[in-house]
């Protein structure tokens, strides 16, 4: 990732459809080389907000900048500078692969040599040199996504817009796909996914944003929304003896609840931050206890996701 | 690789050209050079069709409806073949077959095609390339032009042979297959602009159900007329210059609605901020100008009775502006930004161009100046042409009064409608569809209920012209024209009309000076920037200084800058 003046700017970006607010005051930026994921339960207006910045619908209010063009008065500058792959194949009838892409090519300007170039390193890159003559109609969901891919890339955009790339694909394709998410933003393109996979984003992504009802709940790396999170951890305690007196413990201490005893382990939740939990278990070795294991359970981005959104749909 | 428009930088001249190979690789590499100039979208629906069943079936047909009209004409004609010429009925069959895939296929495939783009999401993802809206249209239209070439090809050999049956000749076989292309091609451009009107399914399929029966309704005509003159052998007097001129004349006027079809749904799939009015408007004013000019021309000109060269341009022009009037008052007022760096900044400009920018105020001002100049130029022209032509034209008292009444009804009925848009806006979204829906219920209204509310009153029993009609436009102008100055138009409407006119259109001034007073507003730096990235050419030059001193010192420090650091000045 690169530090300087941000790729992808949103700025208090407001969307209407009548009175359903899909798109609320939402701001966030995108450095270059980043990957920024893009969290929500369906309808939470992440497609919106990405069509918005691939310059096929129009903010109510607000603005959004791709490398300093806005979508609304420069959608031609931004439009040579943005690689989109919607949530929809978008295939033409009688068709090959290598056809597909020449035409794409064509469209961005490609032209002689450098255009057979782009299409070359486009199959290369997603791995489709063997199914260039075959039409694209016939291929499956994994091929179709990658070609979604190539055609995005193929006249090597600065930012890159995945809607759900990811839906519909096998564990291997998935893998393969963030693959080359990664390699694409190692060139340093900026890249804005959403997805409903959240381990997927959470190992490729550099920072995430989650979205509900149109409003943006929290944007930051995983690890800062986790910790932002940690308010209510459930914490395991492995005592020797068995836990029953540890639990009487756990009682008369402040901002525990949800005690659950199981032989020796003791679970319980906790409101503290990581200072905190080590004054807890300090005290519980001072109290006497002898503990053996103690752990906090480390807050998975799907965790994180269901405690902030509230799965409300509009 | 960068991002930078691949455009700017790629290179015309075909990598692999063989500096000195033969004629056929020579000619080889010139048209690879052109096959990358060519336009995508033809390129791409190019190598589509070729594999489509729809072409395949078309082609297939014309071919076997070509072959099977050769010989069952053949047999009709014999044994007088040997001895009567059979070209034109020969050529009536030959027509007929390839008016069906050139006036109503091609066309409606280049509605289909767009149409579809936007039914299978592709539209989408070919709106964010590099291609323009308008190469975009161009595209659709050059893929029919290319279609319909082909389908040429299939009967040409067919069409050769009724120019060897004698009775007609290759001028007139030119002039009717060329006319049927121009026809083609034209119809296909109406068909991409309604392929935009709406995205919506249901409308879709309402609207290639009235494009399908419109054209078929055109090709009927067509070959009615076509037929006509070859069956009763009017054929042209080419040897006359006034057929020349007026093929010219038609011509000049055919490709003046054609670009307008272009530019319309250009600027109708164009993205939201950017100016989709202001070519359409020059348009306008060229088709204006044309209409105007060639009817007087041919009014002066031609001997027949001069009402048909004074009214006709009056009604035509009164409704070329009800019709562009009623889309442009659909436009919004507000300028985007992108729009507002364009704008003219001198006052001179403004006065003169203002117009010319988009909005819903200046359109109804430039639809009703634009009236009501080429209203006065036919009056104008038809005051001479009664003084100097030696044709029966009608006073041109009367030409002025029809000429007065149309400006009044168009400017008052548009003036009602845009303040009908405007109070609308308040409550809910309307555009340019919106705004015609409104100029045509006010066209009817307007017409319909003054004529059944004086026979509910009179009890069906006074069935003529009264001072109720005023609001009538359609009965007051026929009446105007058909019977004079009756005491009804002559003390009402030719009075009322035009003063509720005036007062719809200065109200209409009020409204819409915010629309004329914005100002130009500066380019941002960041836009300045990429353009010069792009065009280096259009790059604004530092002037070279005029002081023979300065320039040394420039010089100077310029070399200094490009000398290599001696290490001794490290040290």
């Amino acid at each position: 990732m690169v530090s300087g003046p941000p790729v992808i700017e949103l700025r208090r970006l407001h969307r209407s459809f009548g009175l359903t607010k899909a798109v609320d005051d939402v701001t966030f930026e995108v450095q270059r080389g980043e990957v920024f994921g893009y969290i929500g339960p369906n309808g939470a207006g992440k497609t919106t907000s990405m069509r918005i910045l691939a310059t096929l619908d129009l903010p109510t209010y607000g603005d959004a900048l791709v490398d300093g063009f806005s979508v609304i008065n420069d959608p031609d500058r931004v439009r040579r500078r943005l690689g989109f792959m919607p949530d929809y194949f978008g295939a033409y009838a009688n068709v090959t692969c290598r056809e597909y892409l020449d035409f794409f090519a064509r469209s961005y300007g490609l032209r002689g040599s450098e255009r057979r170039r782009a299409i070359s390193q486009a199959m290369s890159f997603t791995r489709l040199d063997g199914l260039a003559e075959k039409p694209t109609l016939g291929l499956s969901k994994g091929m179709k996504q990658r070609l979604c891919l190539a055609r995005a890339t193929i006249h090597d955009p600065s930012v890159l817009i995945l809607d759900e790339p990811a839906a519909g694909l096998d564990p291997r394709a998935r893998i393969e796909l963030r693959e080359m998410i990664r390699a694409l933003a190692a060139e340093g393109k900026s890249v804005l996914v959403s997805s409903h996979i959240l381990t997927e984003l959470a190992e490729m992504c550099d920072r995430v944003g989650i979205i509900e009802l149109g409003r943006l709940l929290a944007v930051g790396t995983v690890a800062e929304i986790q910790a932002g999170q940690r308010q209510h951890n459930l914490v395991q305690v492995r005592v020797i003896g068995g836990a029953q007196n540890l639990g009487r413990w756990l009682e008369e201490q402040g901002g525990i609840s949800q005690i659950r005893l199981d032989g020796e382990l003791a679970h319980f939740t906790h409101e503290g931050d990581r200072q905190a939990e080590a004054a807890l278990l300090r005290e519980m070795i001072t109290a006497g206890f002898e503990v053996i294991e103690f752990g906090c359970k480390q807050v998975s981005l799907e965790d994180v996701f269901m405690r902030v959104t509230e799965g409300a749909v509009q | 690789m960068s991002t930078i428009d691949p455009v700017a930088k790629s290179e015309v001249v075909p990598e692999n050209a063989p500096a000195g190979g033969s004629f056929w690789q020579r000619t080889e590499a010139v048209l690879e050079s052109l096959a990358e100039r060519l336009n995508p979208i033809l390129v791409k629906e190019a190598r589509q069709a070729l594999k489509s069943k729809q072409f395949m079936i078309t082609f297939s047909l014309l071919l076997l409806a070509g072959w099977g009209w050769s010989f069952l004409g053949i047999s009709f004609l014999t044994p007088g073949i040997y001895y009567a010429p059979g070209g034109p009925f020969m050529l009536i069959g030959y027509f007929l077959i390839l008016t069906i895939p050139m006036m109503v296929i091609a066309p409606f495939s280049a509605f289909r095609s767009l149409a579809s783009e936007c039914e299978d999401g592709t539209f989408e993802l070919l709106s964010i390339t590099a291609l323009s809206s308008r190469q975009i249209v161009t595209g659709k239209l050059g893929s029919a032009l290319l279609q319909m070439l082909v389908y040429y090809s299939a009967l040409s050999p067919c069409i050769a042979f009724t120019y060897l049956l004698r009775g007609v000749d290759i001028a007139t076989i030119f002039w009717i297959l060329a006319f049927t292309l121009l026809n083609g091609i034209g119809l296909a451009a109406v068909g991409l602009t309604v392929a935009t009107i709406s995205r919506v399914r249901h409308w879709q399929t309402f609207l290639a159900v009235a494009l399908l029966l419109a054209l078929l309704f055109v090709t009927f005509l067509w070959c009615y007329t076509i037929g006509a003159v070859i069956g009763m052998s009017q054929l042209p007097a080419y040897e006359t210059s006034s057929f020349w001129i007026m093929l010219f004349g038609w011509f000049t006027i055919y490709v003046a609605y054609t670009v307008m079809f272009v530019l319309a749904a250009a600027a109708q799939i164009n993205f939201a901020s950017d100016n989709r009015s202001t070519k359409l408007r020059v348009v306008m004013v060229c088709q204006q100008a044309l209409i105007v000019g060639w009817l007087i021309y041919f009014g002066i000109e031609s001997s027949a009775p001069g009402n048909i060269f004074l009214f006709v341009p009056l009604i035509l022009l009164g409704l070329h502006w009800v019709v562009m009037g009623a889309l442009m008052i659909g436009e919004m007022p507000q300028l985007s930004p992108r729009v507002l760096r364009s704008l003219p900044q001198t006052l001179v400009g403004r006065m003169l161009f203002g117009w010319f920018a988009p909005g819903s105020g200046t359109g109804y001002l430039f639809a009703a100046t634009n009236l009501f100049a080429a209203s006065l130029v036919v009056v104008a022209a038809g005051a001479l042409a009664q003084a100097y032509s030696t044709a029966t034209f009608p006073p041109d008292s009367k030409v002025a009064g029809a000429g007065l009444l149309i400006v009044s009804y168009v400017v008052g009925y548009l003036g009602i409608a845009r303040l009908l848009i405007l109070l609308m806006r308040k409550v809910t979204h309307a555009g340019l569809l919106h705004s015609f829906i409104v100029v045509v219920f006010l066209a009817i209204g307007s017409s319909l209920g003054p004529f059944f509310l004086q026979l509910v009153i009179s009890d069906f029993t006074e069935t003529g012209y009264t001072l109720l009609q005023i609001p009538n436009w359609a009965w007051s102008i026929y009446e105007l024209t058909d019977n004079g100055f009756t005491p009804e138009i002559s003390a009402g409407t030719l009075i009322v009309a035009p003063l509720c006119a005036a007062l719809v259109f200065i109200i209409n001034l009020a409204t819409c000076t915010g629309e004329v007073s914005v100002d130009r507003i500066a380019t941002p730096q960041r836009v300045v920037d990429d353009e010069i990235e792009l065009h280096p050419e259009k790059a604004p030059k530092t002037p070279e200084p005029t002081d023979p001193w300065l320039r040394w010192e420039q010089e100077e420090a310029a070399a200094a800058k490009a000398a290599p650091e001696s290490p001794d000045a490290n040290g």
